[in-house]
């Protein structure tokens, strides 16, 4: 790496926007750890009594395992449909090809909110309002053009002489994909899946309108809570989700590098 | 064919025998259109048992495509591929038995030297310690024995060549197909790689077709060369067949360096800018002429070889490279290239000299003009 002297006014401006961007951050944390009654910052006095309550909260850890497993069946079934529906347009690339990418990735551009209302309409009529299934559908509906954008960039970058060197030397195109470019697309996937997984985990707007009183994601749980109590319990229940995130984007990134020095 | 009745089942083997290895690929007027335009138009070719073909063309006249058809990798729009008298026209590319080198290697970057040269073999069912004695014979073949456990990545470019090679020979390919395999080697690697290549190829026996836009690597490593224009072939031949005996002016022109002059033709002899000079065949309107720069002899003025057309110039550019000296001569309206190698005791002719330039009939071409 060629290394410059940075501009001290660019040093200045960085630290200034990663301070706005981390400041809720780095509040919350020491929120958590507040021994008061009610959110207010700097706590008058420390102790550890909210995270101790997080126990006490059932519906919150319900929704904890909910939204984990949403989020884990969004992320495999996004995958399953992102994969063949990417190599179908980049590889086939069927007339319209173009079109149907930007149709389908078309729900990034929208107003979540306009989403989730013509989620709600559509789910209130086939009866799945308040329903794993309807938040499943609608979690999918909008982490699927992440996947499809990750994986048909993967996909777009496997040169196509490499598929066709393994179909000459007598690989069926399933061995060909299996063999050649499954492999060659996993950091691709592992990116994908990551994003899935995240996306539908925070996902707030649209499971506000999609659950209700007895089933609801972490995100909503957390939401109705602040709404009726002020106290810091969602501030120890969000140092948990950063280091949850966090875990998970380490994970990644480590399997990232394995699967980069692994295709070198 | 009734006629078959009446052939005795001995000449009916020969026969058979003789067209196996003469023809043992048969293109019968393959043809790909995209849209209205034919990218290969009804080619009509036939290779040896074990004979090194070079196809040689500019870009876009349909080298690669007809390669990429042989290969199963580009569906035909109409004609035949028909190798060891068995029609591969519509058989997918993983049933060909082609052993394909692309022009980028297309090695597998995700495995092993060793499991690049092994793919093929495993995709036939081979058994493991079969496999292994095959990867590492071709390994040795191409002299990388000792790679076997690097990544393409870690490879030259001249290592990830062989080890391409290696990976579509291992598999026995009825005919090995190579796609402007040297355009990525530098200078110095091609040459080497164009001996190790052919070397190779004699020693195994194996067709091998090779497709390239460079004259050179087509006349040095072919057995014969095919030469394309859009879409057809112009002409094919021995290389000599092509650089001595060009049948068209497209081949002449492409095959080699040569000097090039519209003139008239009148009976035995043609004009050109105010030279006037006898042509092996009868000619007439207008017409191409076209004379290797070192077939032309120069001389000093009024110095006269036996040689049957001279025209009396001067020269206005010399350029020297070394083996060879190019003297550019005004002789009439026209300019003529002459190629003079060097020696070592021998001087430069000077800018404004006046000269002779002598050359033969029959280094004379002569083709009818494009329309």
């Amino acid at each position: 790496m060629d290394e410059r002297p940075i501009s001290r006014i660019l040093i200045w401006l960085a630290s200034a926007s990663f301070l706005f961007l981390l400041a809720p951050v780095l509040i919350v944390i020491p929120l958590s750890f507040s021994g008061d009654v009610f959110m207010s910052f700097p706590p008058s006095s420390w102790s550890l009594r909210w995270y101790a309550s997080i126990g006490q909260h059932p519906k919150m850890i319900d929704a904890f395992f909910f939204s984990l497993k949403l989020a884990g069946a969004v992320t495999v079934v996004n995958l399953l449909i992102a994969v063949p529906a990417a190599y179908a347009l980049v590889r086939l690339a069927p007339p319209g090809a173009a079109t149907l990418m930007s149709v389908l990735t078309a729900p990034l551009l929208l107003p979540t909110i306009v989403l989730a209302l013509a989620m709600l309409i559509v789910a209130a009529r086939a009866g799945l309002l308040a329903t794993p299934q309807g938040l499943f559908l609608a979690h999918l509906v909008v982490t699927l053009p992440y996947a499809l954008r990750i994986i048909s960039t993967a996909l777009a970058t496997v040169p196509i002489a490499v598929e066709e060197a393994a179909a000459t030397l007598g690989a069926t195109p399933l061995t060909v994909f299996r063999r050649v470019t499954l492999p060659l697309i996993i950091p691709g996937l592992v990116a994908a899946g990551a994003l899935s997984f995240l996306v539908s985990f925070d996902e707030v707007v649209l499971s506000l309108f999609m659950s209700g009183p007895r089933l609801s994601t972490l995100p909503v749980e957390m939401y109705h809570h602040v709404e009726s109590r002020a106290d810091p319990l969602v501030a120890a229940i969000s140092v948990l989700l950063v280091l949850f995130t966090l875990f998970i984007v380490i994970v990644v990134d480590r399997s990232l590098g394995l699967a980069r020095t692994f295709v070198k | 064919m009734p006629a078959e009745d009446h052939v005795s089942p001995v000449t009916k083997q020969n026969a058979d025998e003789t067209a196996a290895t003469d023809r043992f690929l048969s293109l019968q007027a393959l043809t790909k259109r995209y849209g209205d335009t034919a990218a290969v138009d009804a080619v009509d070719l036939d290779v040896r048992k074990g004979e090194f073909l070079a196809m040689l063309g500019p870009s876009g006249c349909g080298k690669t495509t007809t390669l990429r058809m042989i290969a199963g990798l580009v569906p035909t729009t109409a004609g035949q591929i028909v190798v060891a008298g068995r029609d591969l026209t519509n058989v997918p590319p993983y049933q060909r038995d082609m052993g394909l080198v692309f022009q980028s290697y297309a090695l597998f970057p995700h495995m092993s030297v060793a499991a690049n040269v092994a793919f093929g073999l495993e995709m036939r069912g081979m058994a493991k310690a079969d496999i292994r004695a095959r990867v590492a014979e071709a390994l040795q073949l191409v002299r990388l024995t000792g790679y076997e456990d690097r990544r393409p990545g870690q490879l030259s470019g001249g290592q990830q060549q062989r080890v391409a090679l290696a990976r579509a020979l291992v598999i026995r390919p009825l005919i090995l197909l190579l796609d402007e395999p040297l355009s990525n080697l530098d200078a110095k690697l091609r040459e080497e790689m164009r001996n190790e290549i052919r070397d190779i190829q004699r020693r195994l026996g194996t067709t091998a077709l090779f497709v390239t836009h460079d004259q050179d690597e087509a006349l040095t490593m072919a057995d014969r060369v095919v030469v394309m224009n859009k879409g057809r072939i112009e002409q094919t031949g021995t290389p000599e067949d092509l650089y001595e005996r060009p049948r068209t002016a497209f081949v002449a022109a492409f095959v080699g360096r040569t000097n090039r002059f519209p003139g008239t033709g009148a009976g035995e002899v043609v004009h050109v800018g105010g030279v006037t000079m006898r042509c092996a065949r009868p000619v007439s309107g207008p017409v191409e002429v076209m004379i290797r720069p070192h077939r032309i002899h120069l001389d000093g003025a009024g110095e006269r070889r036996a040689d049957d057309n001279h025209a009396a110039g001067t020269i206005i550019r010399t350029t020297y490279a070394g083996n060879v000296v190019q003297y550019d001569v005004q002789a009439g309206d026209a300019v003529f290239n002459v190629e003079q190698s060097t020696d070592a005791t021998g001087a430069l002719v000077s800018v404004g000299t006046a000269v002779t330039l002598s050359w033969s009939v029959a280094n004379t071409l002569v083709f009818e003009a494009a329309p």
